[in-house]
């Protein structure tokens, strides 16, 4: 049975900063390629960039913190929602991103989304 | 979710793109402020991959980048506005007018976008700055270049193209060069400094090498860009120079896939496989060479233009026309009387009237400081000798050329026709 998975990509806020404009015209092409062929295999649900403003919220009712990202620090920059058969199948897609091609600090994290409760058989809402 | 799509990203869009921001925001920030320009269009790029790499490229990539960085100089402008010293009136209405968005908003027009990058044209190629650093500059700033790519590109290290590049700057700071498309006399003289870089630029792709083949073919493409900006352009009003390098770049350019064999040696018209040839480009050449002869008057280029679309149109090397050819090169030496010219010239006398000929035409040139230490003076001479079975002639031109030649392949090639006269001589 096909299960989904989360594919978080974590990268440096400015990994590609220092791409050349010809090289990051290749990139481009070649993630267009890359959810393409995921696309005709029918195993991409969705891919969204996570842009770079925002805020981390900590504390609790009463006391909250609210602070921005540390700009040198490791984010999420993006992820993608891919049905696969099995975790092997999701790490293999996942290395095929051309994010490790092109830049030499991504980390991609994959998890599985839990979609059934196997004790209750309660069913978790789907988006879309 | 939709397909993204891949068919609006044409080849170098952002590269050209990339020109096209920083001539603008040069414009808004200020000639002293290129680094700025630059810093601001790496950021549109960064956060245009960052959207895109996930949802495909939108149906206007140009207009989205431009907005992105007109959102990012409005920033800058606003919250240095008290910092920054804003020499032009026009940069300190922007800095401090509240309709500045708007006013902003105009200097992303078609026409203003075209104007901006005529005037970096000519801030690149000012007459003030060493050729070597007009070139770095232009590929940096208007071609979209990277440091490592220039660095390809020359067979240097990023940290000499580094330097150079830092050095233009300061020195476009200091001889307060403007941001501006000169006029009057001046105009016919810059355009000339300006005609002269890109052509180097060009030359610089197309001479042969065994570096990397593809960034040399892309200087080429790029020069005939930058040239065809000019053509374009209603400021410059004189184009026959314009239209006749472009003719020469466009004739020559046609040959560039055939020009060298697989070891980076330069191949002569002879060797050359004419299959290769680009025939879309010699149209293109021919066409300019049109253009440029309209007003009677002659330029090198348009003689050099002339010459290329000569063999061009040659369906093989035997059928050239050596008289048309020699006609065109007597033309040239009384506009441009240079010792490779007259070398050049040699040749085509040869296949006109003979090799004794071309030889007595060369004599006089053994002492010329230029071609006493260039290898195809001695390789030319060889070639002559050899055609009237004068070998030891020939075999001391060979030693000749073997001593001055750089390219490792091309003094292969020399061994092998002196060990093919030596044996002759026995």
């Amino acid at each position: 049975m096909e299960k989904e998975f989360m594919l978080l990509i974590h990268n440096q806020m400015d990994s590609k900063s220092q791409l050349s404009a010809e090289e990051s015209q290749r990139f481009l092409k070649d993630c267009m390629v890359y959810i393409n062929d995921l696309m005709k295999q029918g195993k991409l649900k969705g891919a969204q960039p996570l842009v770079r403003e925002g805020k981390i919220i900590s504390g609790s009712k009463g006391s909250w913190k609210d602070g921005p990202f540390n700009e040198t620090k490791e984010v999420i920059v993006g992820y993608y929602h891919i049905v696969a058969k099995d975790l092997d199948e999701a790490i293999a897609i996942a290395k095929g991103n051309p994010e490790f091609v092109y830049t030499s600090t991504a980390r991609i994290e994959v998890r599985p989304i839990k979609m059934v409760e196997q004790e209750t058989g309660f069913v978790y809402p789907k988006e879309g | 979710m939709d397909q993204p799509t891949i068919h609006q990203l044409v080849d170098h869009l952002f590269r050209h793109e990339s020109g096209k921001l920083v001539a603008v925001l040069t414009r808004i920030f200020g000639v002293d402020n290129i680094d700025l320009a630059e810093d601001v269009v790496q950021d549109s790029l960064a956060e245009a991959l960052g959207q895109w790499q996930y949802r495909g490229i939108p149906a206007n990539p140009s207009g989205w980048l431009f907005r992105v960085a007109r959102n990012k100089a409005l920033n800058i402008l606003q919250r240095q506005k008290y910092q920054r010293k804003y020499v032009s009136g026009a940069r300190h209405d922007l800095s401090s007018d509240s309709s500045s968005e708007s006013l902003l908003e105009s200097f992303f027009s078609e026409q203003e976008i075209l104007d901006d990058q005529l005037r970096m044209i000519f801030t690149c190629c000012h007459p003030a700055l060493s050729k070597d650093s007009q070139v770095a500059l232009a590929l940096k700033t208007l071609c979209g270049f990277s440091v490592p790519e220039i660095a390809r590109s020359f067979l240097t290290t990023e940290e000499n193209i580094k330097k150079r590049l830092t050095r233009a700057k300061q020195h476009i700071r200091e001889a307060c060069i403007a941001f501006d498309v000169p006029a009057g006399l001046e105009l016919d003289r810059r355009t000339g400094t300006v005609l002269e870089t890109i052509y180097l630029l060009f030359n610089e792709g197309y001479s042969a090498s065994e570096g990397d083949d593809i960034i040399r073919c892309d200087l080429c493409v790029e020069a005939i860009r930058l040239a065809g900006m000019m053509e374009q352009h209603p400021a410059i009003r004189d184009k026959s120079d314009v239209c006749a390098l472009l003719a020469l770049m466009y004739c020559n350019a046609s040959r560039f896939k055939a020009r060298q064999d697989a070891e980076g040696r330069l191949l002569t018209m002879a060797e050359q496989n004419r299959s290769l040839w680009d025939n879309s480009f010699i149209a293109k050449g021919i066409e300019y060479l049109h253009r440029s002869t309209r007003d009677g008057h002659l330029s090198v280029y348009q003689l050099l233009a002339a010459i290329s679309a000569q063999h061009n149109v040659a369906p093989d090397y035997a059928s050239t026309d050596w008289k048309s050819i020699l006609m065109l090169y007597d033309n040239l030496i009384t506009i441009e009387h240079s010792p490779v010219v007259l070398l050049n010239r040699a040749i085509a006398l040869s296949k006109v009237d003979g090799p004794e000929m071309a030889l007595q035409a060369l004599e006089p040139l053994k002492e010329d400081p230029t071609l006493s230490s260039y290898h195809l003076f001695y390789s030319t001479r060889a070639d002559l000798y050899m055609q009237l079975n004068r070998f030891s002639a020939a075999a001391d031109c060979l030693e000749k050329a073997i001593s001055f030649s750089t390219l490792e392949k091309e003094t292969d090639l020399l061994r092998r026709k002196l060990l093919s006269c030596t044996e002759k001589i026995s």
